[in-house]
């Protein structure tokens, strides 16, 4: 260790910024941490994999003619419509992915600061506890709209390129809206999760433990349940059986299951609002604020 | 210092944890310097770095830190104040310059301002040719010192320093000891140091505050104190002793024989020291030595806290 005052203390005399928002540092080092993380990188590459097969289908759907030899079929497979859409939002494996990469850069967003004892260090700052929150949920907010509302919009420009014409604009003038909402949706969904998880234990392993047997447990027992009582209100208990839902309803697409999807909808948000004063409530034991 | 807020200004500052009381009725005004917060555990000195904090609101009582109200501006005092914990606390996966300079930058700081700045705290609390290294890696001395950078990127006024010696081996502790007196001294930033090592709050400190069981037992300049609350004598006595110490003992004062035999006698303020000359003629006691003697911090502390 090198001996102290190699340099004097110098007063700084610049100024404290006016218009300051501190969750706005909090989420940008959240994502730079993410990204410092093992493997991380290359699981957030792996991610867009569908969306460049998608975009392929796009392409693909415009010059049917050049592709008749991949097989008969192609085109009704390859209809660009609201169902292709939320058929990308909806893909298990970008839920998974998501999970995935939740596990390896967010699962530790709350539960490293207790860990380390990280809290009372943001708290002695000029920061509130909503900043604090919104700077954690921007990092999951963020990951999970590169996956979802990015793509989606990507996907229906490139529609709009590849077919020269605004015909999909014309045909369905709110599907940029169910876009936007059903990701938005997805977004909120995913950060109140993964925050949750998050702020339950003070060891990121048992969060990521937390975020998968929640998530998939969740499907399993509403099957469980469903065989047993043939009711499908019991598949309200699953997540993605909810989040499939509440697209159909968004995209005005028919649903899988026989449930009005408002009734999803409904249990997505009292999912979000519960886990947001639960995280609000870990968050506060720890701060002592009366 | 007419004319300036007070450092710290605090108005029957009542705090209770339920059913426990925690505070009952802290009343201090300090003006700035390097002030010493000493107490028995359970005696109020975090609860009340929380209150001057804004972490917790007080049951009752007002106060001001800076001349911030404690209750409606927390974020002015916090922006402010710099605030050492006592924990090992850190941001893992940061080193040491980005962990200093998002700390700066939560206080409000410009990013390059905060990045610039935190180069100049590493190299002065002397964790500059360590700063590009992960913080998981510090040891516990290294992190302590990273801990004080982190209270002074943003150049506080006012610094609460929370147990900053724990942790340090000698060395490392004289020398964070001598960078905090230089702070307080010659940086011109008053400094709030809770410590339960009294030699390290006697070394830096001018001004001490004693808590007791939530309530201010003793608070002042330490000279000055040392002076009011008692005086000591030194003596060296030939004879039986009993009898002399019940005498003594009966009027306030406090006795105790070191190992080469050396009698402390802790008087009152008002006690007359002729009354020690007396009781030792009407015990039969030879005085050999007497000699008013300096008192020391430890002295005090027991004296004001009520324990040996």
């Amino acid at each position: 260790m090198t001996t102290i005052r190699e340099k004097g203390y110098h007063h700084w005399d610049g100024q404290f910024k006016e218009n300051f928002r501190p969750s706005w540092p909090i989420m940008r080092a959240g994502i730079k941490l993410a990204f410092q993380r093992k493997k991380f990188k290359p699981l957030f590459a792996a991610s867009f994999i569908p969306a460049f097969a998608y975009a392929a289908g796009i392409y693909i759907s415009e010059r049917l003619e050049d592709f008749k030899s991949m097989g008969s079929g192609l085109e009704k497979f390859l209809q660009i419509n609201p169902a292709f859409f939320k058929s990308y939002l909806t893909l298990d494996f970008t839920y998974f992915m998501i999970l995935l990469l939740m596990s390896v850069g967010g699962a530790g967003l709350i539960a490293d600061d207790f860990r380390h004892k990280a809290i009372q260090l943001y708290f002695a700052r000029p920061l509130e506890k909503k900043d604090y929150l919104l700077g954690k949920a921007g990092v999951v907010a963020f990951f999970v709209g590169c996956l979802t509302l990015l793509p989606a919009l990507i996907l229906f420009i490139l529609k709009l390129l590849f077919s020269g014409s605004f015909r999909l604009l014309v045909e369905y003038p709110w599907l940029i809206l169910s876009i936007i909402l059903f990701s938005a949706l997805v977004m909120l969904f995913f950060t109140a999760f993964v925050l949750l998880c998050s702020s339950l234990t003070n060891n990121r392993n048992q969060a990521i433990a937390l975020m998968f047997s929640l998530y998939f447990l969740s499907s399993i027992l509403s099957g469980v349940l469903f065989l047993i009582f043939r009711s499908p209100y019991a598949l309200l208990l699953s997540l993605k059986v909810n989040l499939d839902q509440v697209a159909a309803g968004f995209f005005l697409v028919k649903p899988s299951h026989d449930l009005p999807w408002y009734l999803s909808f409904l249990v997505l948000l009292a999912f979000a609002a519960f886990s947001y004063f639960l995280v609000r409530k870990k968050v506060r034991s720890v701060e002592v604020i009366k | 210092m007419v004319g300036e807020p007070m450092s710290i200004e605090l108005d029957r500052i009542h705090f209770s944890y339920g059913q426990v009381k925690a505070l009952n009725g802290v009343s201090l005004r300090i003006h700035g310097g390097a002030i010493g917060l000493l107490g028995p555990n359970g005696a109020g000195k975090s609860t009340l770095l929380k209150i001057m904090l804004g972490f917790l609101a007080p049951d009752q009582g007002s106060g001001k830190v800076l001349g911030y109200d404690i209750k409606s501006e927390q974020k002015l005092i916090r922006q402010a104040v710099g605030y050492m914990p006592e924990d090992e606390c850190y941001i893992p996966g940061l080193d040491a310059v980005s962990f200093t300079a998002y700390l700066g930058e939560l206080s409000g700081m410009p990013r390059q301002e905060a990045m610039k700045r935190a180069h100049e705290v590493l190299f002065y609390v002397g964790l500059g040719e360590a700063r590009y290294r992960l913080v998981d890696t510090y040891s516990s001395g290294m992190r302590q010192r990273l801990k004080l950078a982190q209270a002074l990127v943003h150049d506080p006024k006012l610094l609460f320093l929370d147990e900053p010696t724990s942790n340090l081996d000698p060395s490392g502790r004289q020398e964070i000891l001598e960078l905090i007196g230089e702070i307080a001294s010659v940086r011109g930033i008053s400094v709030l140091l809770s410590s339960h090592i009294l030699s390290d709050i006697e070394a830096i400190c001018d001004q001490v505050v004693i808590l007791n069981r939530g309530e201010v037992a003793a608070s002042g300049s330490l000279a000055d104190l040392k002076m009011v609350n008692y005086r000591l004598y030194e003596l060296k006595v030939k004879g039986e002793l009993d009898g002399f110490r019940r005498e003594l003992e009966a009027k306030a004062c406090r006795l105790e024989e070191t190992e080469d035999k050396i009698i402390k006698i802790f008087t009152p303020p008002d006690f007359d020291s002729m009354e020690i000359f007396r009781a030792a003629a009407r015990h039969k006691l030879q005085v050999r030595q007497f000699v008013p003697s300096q008192t020391s911090l430890e002295e005090l502390f027991a004296r004001v806290v009520g324990v040996d």
